[in-house]
């Protein structure tokens, strides 16, 4: 029975863990700064590529997942530099620049890499309970999930630059007339939202094929969980991931993925039918 | 009627564009004369794509609502002709399966237009729930490759795809090559004209009002709601009509048609034509599927990348889309030089600059 | 990769020069083969082993005097793994460049795409793909190996060897339903049992579902029928929650080369059937490998995709000969001879004339811990004899249909 009982929470564990990471990053670009980054996928397989690249040369792959963190977080404080920084008045128009540059990215490295790149193998081994045995690792996806979360409720509330930044995104003008440096606050938080974009490439690296159109398999449902989370982001990705982790760690086990996949998206449209601000609106009324 | 064609809604007015159009009308449909029979055949293609273009941008440009559904629309249609039509036979009947498919496609658009207006889902949630509601389609459809998903002798046939449908057909004549094409060129005339007139009509005015301030139209009395129910119903049918045009075109339609990347063409195509206007979004759509095209035969591996920075560079240098910004340099040079002959500004820079909003 | 595609190029470049030099010569003018292979999205790493064998083939066939005396003009076109593309191309192709023959596509639904465009003119087609089979068409030549020849030899094998019960995995499209229904059928006849079918949405890519419900079903072995790189992480998430259970493929290890592309030991104790797989160790085999190496150094794998559309220039080659004409007709009639042979590097195929698919020489393979591959059993030819068996007879009628177990000839 209570292999049965954990069993059911490695599955809402790993959804979970799936929905946070690849989400997390989106929440900030998309969430906050109001920019569609259709390339948030390449940004992932960034991570994932730089990571296996590293440890191919023999770099620890803790070490190789940080590197490529702060890889994709630089690589997007540059593409901030050079594109989105134009976008910031016209969001609909960054859909079709970050689209434009996810197709240059993902041929590009299918050009230059080539299409099969070699699996670096999952570390930390397995564990038993019961009947079934499990990997160690989702654990460890679950543990940096939960980490990103903190980490990023303790940059964006308990510290000055947060403060700073949640004031530009909701009133640039006032902001700059109050001194704050708006250009290098969205810098730096673009930069922000690639680097966790990297790390989720980073730590799912290891259990996936590495391809050029990767990033695809993350992006319809970190978009989805991001939006039902509505416009309080910090508030919102969390319980909305939960809450879509749920459904579909259900419907999966109980009638499999394509129901789970296809219930998943129907959630979708009813919460938003229900909640048309998205899950936040609500817990911010509560909170009051 | 037709004093509805020019308005403040529409760019080109006046003696010079519609000459201008009436040229290119001509060339269209001489065009077949001396081409190559396959580029003609190739040209009626893209023009089926056309339709899904103008109704997104009946409907973000004019409308404000951003609709990531067009390909399930697309697919109803498309999925409903092949059914219809082989159900019905072929034959004559085909222009009934087509008629039909498209007006399910409407009553669909109706049925979730309603489900979303009502329940006040606007914006980016209004992408997203659109975007869902096509992705369910297309896992739904491409899983049904067993023998069990049927419509009478009609297999949905999975990933695979639907096949075995007859193209249009007068008689027993099938409308293909020329004759498809001066029906496309018909059609696409027809629709852009009807659309024309309806944007500048009072009805476009008020979902004009509605895009630029959703309160503000209300508070004047109007129930917005009908009014972007309305436009979302033409806009959707419009990609209905593609995608039964496309099945019957190619006698074959499979969910990858409807799913990703597919549902972010329509968006491209709009986007990079110039979402503001309707003959921006016809001539736009059609230059970036031609050009997508000849990109892929000529230049392999490259293309998808050549495609990327055509898309960025469009958006970082022409802001308003590829062909408002193109137009725009042109009526600039134009009255550039009228000034200089001190002569008053033509009607439409003045409307370009007004635009910019 | 990179490199090697330009020197690639710059071959094909060549072989293109030389054609045309060629051809003035013997004042004919060249063959036209019409080739469409996705080399870029998604299914790239497959596609571009399927254009890489083309190029070969073409380059060999030219060199030693070209068919009939005629140059081979390669022209090929990138779908990019849109479905609509195919379609475009297969037209361009067929009504503008007028090709003598059409080869290509990977998935079979882009087959699907082209058949009807196919249908309507007098073009011969080669599909070069191994898939799920049952295609009753005049216009295809079938070069790759259906499910007959690869499940009934392999489960059968799998049960013997490892027990009655059975897991299936399996892509949720016609591919992995079809090859699911043979599965079905053949362990019924086996007396055997399948605890467990799992259809997986095709770009999912995490497991642990799924392997928690396999040690639930508690199989002897699995069937893994699982498609594309997103799927593929299964084997990854598999072994690092050490799921350790025997598996058997119609697609792995000489497809999509996961043993090679996966770090050791994921692939473990993975068996398959195939025509064709690089680790071949016969004369022929070895100076094909060499021959492609040479042209290629950088191809990870020559998988059987590759392989086959090496053989359907050959198989192109040897039928217009035979018929000494270019038309569908009349190398229809050498087809329904029974006399259409190559001896290709796995051995002699010859083309089925009542259904138009190719004969192979099956072989057994398994992976081992350190993904070295061993041949457990040679089948020897297996035919396609299951169109044949169910009705489909192209020499009398042509269907233009794909059945299915489910999905039989009506008895008309």
């Amino acid at each position: 029975m209570s292999a049965e009982l954990f069993s059911l929470f490695y599955q809402f564990a790993d959804v979970f863990a799936f929905l946070i990471l690849s989400a997390a990053g989106l929440a900030i670009v998309f969430g906050m700064m109001g920019v569609i980054n259709m390339a948030h996928g390449e940004f992932i397989m960034c991570g994932a590529y730089v990571t296996v690249g590293l440890v191919n040369l023999g770099v620890p792959l803790p070490i190789a997942q940080i590197l490529a963190t702060l890889t994709a977080g630089i690589i997007g404080m540059i593409v901030e530099y050079l594109i989105v920084r134009r976008f910031y008045k016209r969001p609909l128009d960054s859909l079709l620049a970050t689209w434009g540059l996810s197709l240059i990215v993902t041929q590009s490295m299918l050009l230059i890499v080539g299409s099969a790149v070699r699996g670096i193998g999952t570390p930390e081994g397995s564990f038993a309970i019961g009947g079934y045995t499990f990997s160690t690792y989702r654990l460890v996806l679950f543990g940096c999930a939960v980490a990103v979360l903190a980490g990023l409720y303790i940059i964006f509330m308990k510290t000055r630059f947060g403060v700073i930044a949640r004031a530009t995104m909701q009133n640039a003008a006032m902001a700059k007339a109050l001194g704050a440096r708006t250009g290098r606050i969205y810098s730096i938080s673009f930069g922000i939202g690639t680097a966790l974009a990297g790390l989720c490439g980073a730590l799912y690296a290891p259990t996936m094929t590495l391809i050029p159109t990767m990033g695809a398999t993350f992006v319809v449902e970190s978009f989805v969980t991001v939006v039902i989370g509505g416009a309080n982001v910090l508030l919102g990705t969390a319980p909305a991931a939960v809450f879509l982790a749920m459904i579909r760690m259900a419907l999966n086990a109980g009638y499999g993925q394509i129901i789970g996949q296809i219930g998943m998206l129907f959630a979708v449209i009813l919460i938003i039918r229900v909640l048309p601000e998205g899950l936040s609106s609500v817990l911010v009324r509560r909170g009051r | 009627m037709f004093k509805l064609l020019d308005g403040p809604q529409t760019l080109g007015r006046g003696k010079i564009f519609w000459s201008c159009f009436l040229a290119v009308l001509a060339g269209a449909l001489i065009y077949p004369l001396f081409a190559d029979s396959y580029d003609v055949g190739n040209f009626a293609y893209f023009l089926i794509w056309i339709f899904m273009a103008l109704g997104l941008c009946l409907m973000w440009g004019y409308g404000g609502m951003l609709s990531f559904g067009q390909t399930f629309f697309f697919g109803i249609a498309g999925y409903g002709y092949g059914v219809l039509a082989i159900n019905m036979g072929g034959g004559t009947a085909t222009i009934a399966a087509l008629i039909l498919s498209v007006v399910i496609a409407m009553i669909a658009a109706g049925i979730l237009g309603y489900f979303m207006i009502w329940g006040g889902i606007s914006g980016i949630f209004f992408g997203i729930v659109t975007l869902s509601a096509t992705l369910v389609l297309a896992f739904f459809l491409g899983q049904t490759a067993g023998p069990e998903w049927h419509i009478g002798p009609a297999r949905l046939n999975g990933f695979n795809g639907m096949k075995g449908m007859d193209p249009l057909t007068v008689g027993s004549f099938d409308i293909e090559g020329s004759a498809l094409y001066y029906l496309m060129i018909a059609l696409i005339v027809i629709v852009y004209v009807a659309l024309r007139i309806l944007v500048n009509s009072s009805v476009g005015n008020v979902i004009v009002a509605t895009r630029e301030n959703p309160q503000r139209a209300e508070m004047l009395g109007y129930d917005v709601r009908k009014y972007q129910l309305l436009t979302f119903v033409i806009g959707s049918g419009l990609a209905g009509l593609s995608g039964a045009l496309y099945t019957s075109w190619g006698q074959f339609i499979t969910p990858s048609s409807i799913g990703l990347p597919a549902a972010a063409m329509p968006i491209v195509w709009v986007a990079f034509s110039g979402r503001n206007d309707l003959t921006a979004t016809l001539v736009g759509s059609f230059l970036l599927l031609f050009g997508f095209q000849t990109i892929t035969v000529y230049s392999q591996q490259a293309a998808l990348v050549l495609m990327g920075v055509l898309l960025l560079a469009t958006v970082m240098l022409a802001p308003q889309g590829f062909v408002l910004g193109i137009g725009r340099l042109v009526v600039d040079w134009w009255s550039r030089r009228r000034r200089r002959d001190e002569a008053p500004a033509l009607a439409d820079a003045g409307r370009l600059q007004s635009d910019e909003t | 990769m990179n490199s090697g595609r330009i020197v690639g190029m710059a071959l094909l470049g060549a072989v293109l020069g030389t054609a045309v030099i060629g051809a003035a010569q013997a004042a004919d003018p060249p063959l036209k083969v019409g080739l469409l292979e996705d080399v870029s999205g998604d299914l790239a790493f497959m596609g571009m082993p399927k254009l890489h064998g083309s190029q070969l083939a073409v380059e060999e066939i030219n060199k030693s005097g070209g068919i009939l005396g005629r140059q081979i003009e390669l022209i090929h076109l990138d779908p990019q793994g849109d479905n609509a593309r195919y379609q475009e191309f297969g037209r361009r192709l067929l009504n503008r460049d007028k090709v003598d023959v059409l080869i290509g596509g990977i998935t079979s639904a882009s087959r699907e795409a082209l058949r009807p465009i196919v249908d309507r003119t007098t073009t011969p087609y080669f599909y070069t793909n191994q898939y799920e089979g049952g295609v009753c068409d005049a216009s295809m030549v079938s070069m790759g190996a259906v499910p007959e020849q690869q499940f009934s030899t392999l489960i059968p094998w799998m049960v013997q060897k490892f027990g009655k019960k059975v897991y299936v995995i399996a892509a949720d499209y016609n591919f992995g339903q079809i090859s699911a229904e043979w599965n079905r059928k053949i362990m019924k006849d086996l007396g055997g049992e399948v605890v467990g079918e799992e259809f997986i949405p095709l770009g999912v890519s995490q497991f642990a579902q799924t392997i928690q419900n396999i040690q639930k079903a508690k199989p002897d072995w699995l069937l893994t029928i699982n498609v594309g790189a997103a799927q593929d992480s299964f084997f990854e998430q598999a072994a690092a929650a050490n799921l350790n259970l025997p598996m058997g493929s119609s697609i792995k290890v000489m497809l999509g080369f996961e043993h090679k592309r996966f770090k050791p030991p994921a692939l473990n104790n993975m068996h398959a059937t195939a025509n064709w797989f690089e680790e071949i160790d016969t004369p022929e085999a070895n100076d094909f490998k060499k021959r492609w190496h040479a042209k290629f150094p950088d191809e990870l794998y020559i998988n059987d995709m590759g392989y086959n559309a090496y053989n359907a220039l050959y198989m192109y080659k040897a039928l217009v000969e035979k018929a000494k004409s270019t038309k569908l007709e009349d190398m229809r009639k050498v087809i329904a001879t029974g006399d259409a042979c190559i001896d290709a590097p796995e051995g002699k195929v010859c083309i089925d004339p009542k259904s138009q698919h190719t004969s192979h020489r099956m072989r057994l393979i398994s992976v081992g811990p350190k993904h070295e591959v061993t041949v457990e059993k040679d089948y020897g030819t297996i035919q396609p004899y299951w169109l044949g068996e169910i009705g489909c007879d192209l020499t009398k009628k042509n269907d233009k249909d794909q059945y299915t177990p489910s999905h039989l000839p009506s008895k008309s």
